[in-house]
């Protein structure tokens, strides 16, 4: 290699440098979004575009874009345009998603902020949110803590906490499976708070724990749990995992046949976990938060029309709701606020109810006061291998529960808000 | 107790040789090129999916005898057009470029097939235990030992009685010496990587029986394959089988007694093979 070609490459790489730098300096300007920020409402998204809750994320932002476009179409937030900012936090790092949810307020002035998918991350995401002042919604990362000891006033939360699902699901399990129970446990605060809500709901009906297992997230092989829950002899196996956890678990324990012999359940579970399954695996007693196949439920046809119509012809699933309805919750507030300060705006929401049509539930959806939490219907039933009428229907709901019954108590939640003084 | 131990051995053999199959793709890579194949989980998802998009036209064993060429073909034009510019540099050159390549196959089987997890089946009859006692023995779990084992069994046939195998293992131990005696070592750094880019297709049509087929499968199964590595020693393709095998039985017990230690047990045992032999079981000393 001579001096010559190391120095003909050394002129080119310094040309790319610049070509770079010059590109970094136009994305840093701020100046041309200032311009615009008067016009627009800007909404920010901070949520998982990649890793194990990508799957999970882009339906959260697919809802969100319909919400966005339904709202434009309608004349904007108090007279202005709506437009979403979309960041990708990742589907576990705490630290990106904090970074992102700084430069969506700093650098590009959002009005409100969405997110988290994964619990941990809704939670860090809620603390940056506060000490800025800023609306947020959750829309679905379930740990109790975000409405409850960490609550804060401008943090709502769209889907419900896991001691919520757990109350739900927890009499059905009894009534058909049995009072043993074994529990496979993803190991992070989703995990362990759904845990502990099942154990809770529980003990009230005599249930017996005779042994559980934590698996680190992400876990890919889950043989040496399965060998040892089935040697604790339990009439329920139950799993608590989400998203590509909760794929590769069923999968492997269907293959064992251990749906032969115990039964499985768990609390959460979603369409995305369903159809990522092989027909043979799409077994157990589950809660949905949200299901498409609602006939007589204002809204929902639309809502399915028209997620089809962006989703290659797939219908909404539980994410999809949770996204639309967290920009809808921005877009009622602003406007039941007649304002977009954040205080007003959470003041507005307190015990606020959803239009049904938004709501998309038989007994309606509201934010409970004093803790920022919605509560609506929650859907308790059993998988299915194949659907009868639609490729998609792979749930049967056997119940629908009323939320306002199976939520525990403002009290129970321990959410104290700490609100800014008027 | 004792049978929760027999259990987890057997058990930990069989994840063991799955991570075998990828590691010695990738041992095979770095040997030779001395590049570390970040994107080898990258392949390992292309396989996956491209058996998944081709059962419904060539049945399940088609997709498992096509799909693993099909990865070695992108192999090998990616080692021909982007790889082989980087060979003798800095090694940092080929990390940052197979790294980039790895969050591009993760990204671009995200765009083709989208993020949401999909249903790869595999014959019914292979799915099922083979007896309610010994009920994680599926016939798909011995099927995937019997192909680890032939897949190995073939590497190893290749690599000592073929000529192109006598020129690779000449060339990791010397390729300067092996240029000079007229080798082309392009071609053969060529096909190399080819064969390890094939194992890792391999691995991933099996791993999708298993696992649920989305984007991340590749990078989820990756990391114990460099630590299989790493305890085997690097160069030597039985120390890297070994390797392998001994993470999935350590991982295994260890989910008996600590199951939140089940993962970390392989990076520690990592940390005491290389505080007490860094070559590795079976690696030469010298080479890391």
């Amino acid at each position: 290699m001579t001096k010559d070609g190391n120095s003909t490459r050394f002129d080119r790489r310094t040309l790319l440098k610049a070509g770079a730098a010059i590109g970094a300096a136009q994305l840093a300007s701020p100046f041309v979004q200032v311009a615009r920020a008067a016009d627009v409402v800007k909404i920010g998204m901070d949520n998982p575009m990649t890793g194990t809750y990508a799957a999970l994320g882009k339906n959260e932002l697919m809802g969100a874009q319909l919400a966005i476009d339904s709202i434009n179409a309608k004349g904007g937030i108090l007279g202005r345009k709506v437009e979403l900012l979309n960041e990708d936090s990742t589907s576990g790092d705490a630290g990106v998603a904090v970074q992102k949810a700084r430069k969506l307020i700093d650098r590009d002035q959002v009005n409100f902020i969405i997110g988290n998918v994964n619990s941990a991350l809704a939670q860090a995401i809620a603390n940056v949110a506060n000490e800025k002042s800023i609306f947020h919604v959750v829309p679905g990362g379930h740990t109790d803590s975000v409405t409850g000891k960490n609550c804060h006033w401008n943090t709502f939360r769209v889907c419900n906490t896991t001691q919520t699902e757990a109350n739900a699901v927890a009499s059905t399990l009894v009534k058909t499976a049995g009072k043993k129970w074994y529990y496979l446990t993803p190991d992070y605060s989703f995990g362990h708070t759904l845990q502990a809500g099942l154990e809770a709901a529980g003990a009230k009906l005599g249930v017996t724990k005779v042994g559980g297992a934590l698996t680190p997230l992400g876990t890919t092989d889950f043989s040496s749990y399965l060998i040892k829950a089935q040697a604790a002899n339990p009439d329920v196996i139950i799993f608590l995992h989400a998203g590509q956890d909760a794929v590769n678990a069923l999968k492997q324990a269907v293959q064992f046949g251990l749906n032969k012999r115990f039964h499985l359940a768990g609390a959460q579970q979603e369409l995305e976990v369903l159809e990522g399954l092989p027909p043979e695996a799409r077994v157990g007693t589950w809660v949905f938060e949200w299901y498409w196949k609602q006939p007589k439920v204002a809204g929902v046809d639309t809502f399915i029309s028209e997620i089809r119509k962006r989703n290659s012809g797939h219908v909404p699933t539980a994410r999809h709701y949770f996204g639309h309805t967290a920009i809808w919750t921005c877009a009622l507030a602003a406007e039941q606020a007649k304002s977009l300060d954040a205080v007003k705006m959470a003041r507005a929401m307190q015990g606020f109810q959803l239009p049904p049509e938004l709501a998309m539930m038989p007994d309606g959806a509201f934010y409970r006061a004093g803790q920022n939490q919605m509560i609506g219907n929650l859907y308790v039933g059993h998988a299915q291998s194949n659907g009868k009428d639609d490729p998609e229907d792979l749930f049967v709901v056997d119940q629908v529960v009323n939320g306002k019954e199976v939520s525990p108590t403002l009290e129970e939640t321990m959410c104290k808000q700490d609100w800014p003084k008027a | 107790m004792t049978q929760l131990i027999l259990f987890n051995v057997a058990n930990g053999l069989i994840i063991g040789a799955f991570y075998a199959l990828m590691a010695i793709g990738l041992s095979l890579i770095m040997s030779l090129s001395d590049v570390i194949n970040f994107a080898h989980g990258g392949f390992l998802a292309v396989g996956a999916y491209l058996a998944f998009t081709l059962t419904p036209y060539v049945g399940f064993w088609g997709g498992l005898l096509l799909a693993p060429v099909l990865t070695a073909i992108i192999g090998l034009i990616v080692e021909k057009f982007l790889i082989s510019r980087v060979y003798g540099r800095d090694p940092l050159y080929s990390l940052l470029l197979t790294f980039g390549l790895a969050f591009m196959f993760e990204d671009g089987t995200r765009w083709i097939w989208g993020a949401q997890s999909l249903p790869y089946e595999v014959p019914s009859w292979l799915m099922q235990p083979l007896s309610q006692q010994y009920f994680f023995l599926t016939g798909y779990r011995l099927f995937m030992i019997a192909l680890v084992a032939i897949a190995v069994g073939g590497l190893f046939y290749v690599m000592s009685k073929t000529r192109l195998g006598l020129r690779i293992r000449a060339g990791t131990l010397d390729l300067e010496t092996v240029s000079v005696l007229g080798v082309n070592v392009r071609v053969l750094r060529n096909l190399n990587f080819g064969i390890g880019i094939y194992l890792a297709g391999l691995a991933g049509v099996l791993a999708a029986g298993q696992l649920g087929l989305e984007p991340t499968i590749g990078a989820s199964v990756i990391m114990p394959s460099f630590v299989a590595i790493i305890i085997g020693g690097l160069g030597s393709l039985t120390g890297t089988l070994l390797g392998g095998l001994l993470i999935g039985v350590a991982s295994g017990l260890t989910g008996v007694f600590l199951p939140p230690a089940s993962e970390a047990v392989i990076y520690v045992m990592m940390a005491l093979v290389l505080l007490v032999r860094p070559q590795g079981l079976l690696g030469e000393e010298g080479r890391f």
